[in-house]
């Protein structure tokens, strides 16, 4: 038996074994405390100062080694740099040592606690988050009092890196060819790590909380990212368990790859379109590589994030045509501005709501910020003659909302026109299903549109009434359960019978126990993260649209989720027994078994 | 001298305290970046100079102090410079508020 078993959540999927190699540590934890003599004082005064000057210059380096494109992380640094040449800081820490005589890194702790009290008792959301910009900094000097040893310290042979957390700064200095996973103690689901690592097509897992005190450098450990946890010093059962399931694994991702860019047909030639769901112009290659079809999400809100101004049209603009343009002719959904719930520009900080979820987001929060909607709408729309563009509004609860949404766009179409710049007047227009209200009325809905595009994360969780990220109802996210099967197929007939498109973005899409189910409905497209496009094309082309329609005919007779789940997955086992043990499912495992 | 510029000055004479009141007009406070145009401005001076919003005097070229002023939009800040400089030193800060810290163009 491994010595410990730490789980955290999966953002890149593989298994990787390897040594643990720790890049930076929480810095309260293991942080040197000790009283000095007076007359050491000046010694250690000298030290802070030294730490201080070497983050600098360590800093500046890494500053230089930024890619012109990541503009981001070039001012996330530059933030960082004034901070550390900030005299405030330093003058507070070494006035510790002078009143208390203790040691340079204890002060310059009792400095940043401070330093804590004080943002924290501050409204502004958005200021008060700086905070961890302060102590990303104070770590980088801290790593430079402590042991005295490089920053970054050669990774030899291949590696597993542990981090508290992992900064821009931090990434950009890594080696990341010698790295064969990433695991963080925080950081959540859409966490930069999981891009990079996905990027570099390595395991990672974010929020493993443990790492920290159980594991140490140079400890034996087994990430498994399909399962979505750390096995810490593991016996020679579990080691021969894992490459075994490694080498399948490999074996099997070569030869999803290898098929990958075959078309998604049922093997009674049912055409289904595998499209993907990003966020960044960088993962094209990656939608590419997988042989997506095209872009059923593009997530616009990165642009917005993290930053203090707003992003301006001509931005914007070259951002929509160089994705409009690569993925040309195939096509790319733009979805208008969804921020709110979970997701918050620092430009207004989080409003204070009770209810975020519930609250002024997505279409909601564009429709009362005309200017920023403007913006975005006439960015979309010039850079709609360089290729295939949609766009798709957002959370949309009713017909008004549709009206008022195409006025903007109508309105930006006239600005347009007026000031001679190009557009294509024929650009799809679609809207998002995803709140239970627009489930009911998908058929007025269809009339007013070009495509569907149904967002089951968020239907889920209105449908059910349940935020999944809330451990103590997450067992509730059922995307089997009657009434979302119901849903689906209702928005799929009304679109269907109304003669448009209907696509799928959301998780549900990439479980290869939902898909079959999906297909019985006759979805026209499904999105997906990129890296899941390859295994579910190989499921699709496997399956034959008559059992497809079967499964679901028996399934909508079922009146329990719990009857569903075992009838979908007695039906795929039977069919994949080999290749489900890549799959991570949202079916609830326990209520298969129950 | 439109009004969020200088609405009194009390001395021009060298090396003495100058003061002046400025308004917060660009949309996003004393945000992060503005912070840090501000504070790196005021270290090129060898005046001391600080701000005051409210009672709470904090030193303008410390971005962590600068923050935890939280000034928003509409704010109305005192600057005050002491030293041989101090006179350029409020001209060129009091023009990084006129201009919004490059906020808008």
């Amino acid at each position: 038996m491994a010595r410990e078993v730490v789980s955290g959540i999966s953002v890149s999927t593989g298994i990787a074994i390897g040594k643990a190699y720790f890049l930076n540590r929480s810095i309260s934890s293991n942080l040197p405390r000790q009283t000095v003599p007076v007359h050491m004082n000046a010694g250690e005064k000298e030290r802070l100062q030294y730490g201080f000057e070497e983050a600098v210059s360590e800093l500046s380096a890494i500053r230089e080694k930024v890619p012109a494109e990541l503009k981001e992380h070039k001012l996330i640094i530059d933030s960082h740099l004034m901070m550390l040449k900030d005299p405030k800081l330093l003058k507070a820490a070494t006035k510790y040592i002078d009143d208390l005589c203790i040691n340079a890194e204890w002060a310059l702790d009792k400095a940043v606690n401070d330093l804590e009290k004080a943002f924290g008792a501050l409204e502004d959301k958005y200021i008060r988050e700086r905070m961890q910009d302060v102590c990303q900094v104070a770590q980088r000097v801290q790593a430079k009092l402590i042991g005295g040893e490089e920053h970054l310290r050669p990774i030899e042979g291949r590696a597993v890196l542990m981090a508290h957390d992992l900064s821009p700064a931090d990434t950009i200095e890594l080696e990341v060819n010698k790295l064969m996973a990433f695991v963080t103690t925080l950081g959540g689901k859409t966490s930069h790590t999981g891009i990079l690592a996905r990027t570099l097509n390595i395991p990672a897992l974010v929020g493993a909380e443990k790492i920290e005190s159980s594991i140490v450098d140079g400890d034996l450990v087994i990430v498994d990212g399909l399962a979505g946890k750390i096995l810490v010093d593991p016996d020679e059962e579990e080691l021969e368990h894992y490459y075994t399931l490694q080498t399948q694994f490999e074996a099997y991702q070569s030869t999803i790859i290898k098929s990958c860019q075959l078309p998604a047909e049922t093997e009674d030639g049912y055409r289904v379109q595998v499209l993907a769901n990003i966020e960044l112009v960088e993962e094209i290659s990656a939608v590419i590589d997988n042989g997506g079809e095209g872009i059923g999400l593009f997530r616009t809100e990165y642009a917005y994030l993290n930053r203090q101004e707003l992003p301006d049209e001509e931005e914007l603009y070259e951002k929509y045509s160089e994705l409009a343009e690569i993925m040309s002719p195939r096509k790319v959904v733009l979805r208008t501005l969804d921020l709110g719930a979970d997701k918050f520009m620092s430009y207004f900080g989080s409003l204070d709501e009770a209810n975020p979820a519930m609250g002024l987001r997505a279409i909601r929060f564009c429709l009362k910020h005309e200017d920023i909607f403007n913006t975005q709408l006439r960015a979309i729309l010039r850079a709609s003659v360089h290729g295939n563009i949609s766009i798709m509004f957002p959370m949309i609860s009713g017909l008004k909302e549709i009206h008022q949404a195409k006025a903007a766009l109508a309105k930006a179409q006239i600005e347009l026109a007026a000031e001679g710049i190009p557009y294509d007047q024929n650009m799809q227009v679609g809207v998002m299903i995803e709140l239970p209200a627009a489930v009911m009325i998908a058929e007025i809905l269809a009339q007013e549109v070009d495509f569907f595009s149904i967002g089951t994360n968020d239907l889920i969780q209105y449908s059910l009434g349940i935020d999944r990220t809330n451990p103590h109802v997450s067992y509730l996210y059922q995307p089997l359960h009657p009434a979302i099967v119901r849903s689906i197929k209702y928005v799929v007939d009304a679109g269907h019978k109304a003669g448009i498109g209907v696509s799928l973005c959301g998780e549900v899409a990439s479980d290869p126990y939902c898909v079959p189910i999906l297909m019985g409905m006759q979805i026209d497209s499904l999105s997906l993260t990129p890296q899941a496009i390859p295994g579910i094309k190989r499921i699709l082309r496997q399956l034959g649209m008559q059992e497809c329609k079967q499964l679901l005919k028996e399934v909508l007779q079922c009146r329990t989720v719990a009857r569903i789940n075992r009838l979908v997955t007695d039906n795929i086992y039977k069919k994949y027994p080999e290749e489900l043990v890549f799959f991570a499912s949202l079916l609830d495992n326990e209520e298969i078994i129950g | 001298m439109t009004q969020n510029s200088a609405l009194r000055e009390s001395s021009n004479e060298p090396s003495s305290v100058v003061v002046r009141t400025v308004i917060v007009v660009n949309q996003l406070g004393l945000h992060a970046r503005p912070a840090a145009q501000l504070a790196q401005e005021s270290q090129n001076f060898k005046a001391e100079i600080t701000i005051i919003c409210d009672s709470q005097e904090v030193d303008a070229k410390s971005i962590l102090d600068i923050l935890t002023l939280a000034a928003a939009q509409g704010s109305s800040l005192e600057l005050k410079a002491e030293g041989v400089d101090s006179v350029e030193a409020l001209d060129c800060l009091e023009e990084l508020f006129k201009s919004k810290f490059g906020e808008e163009k």
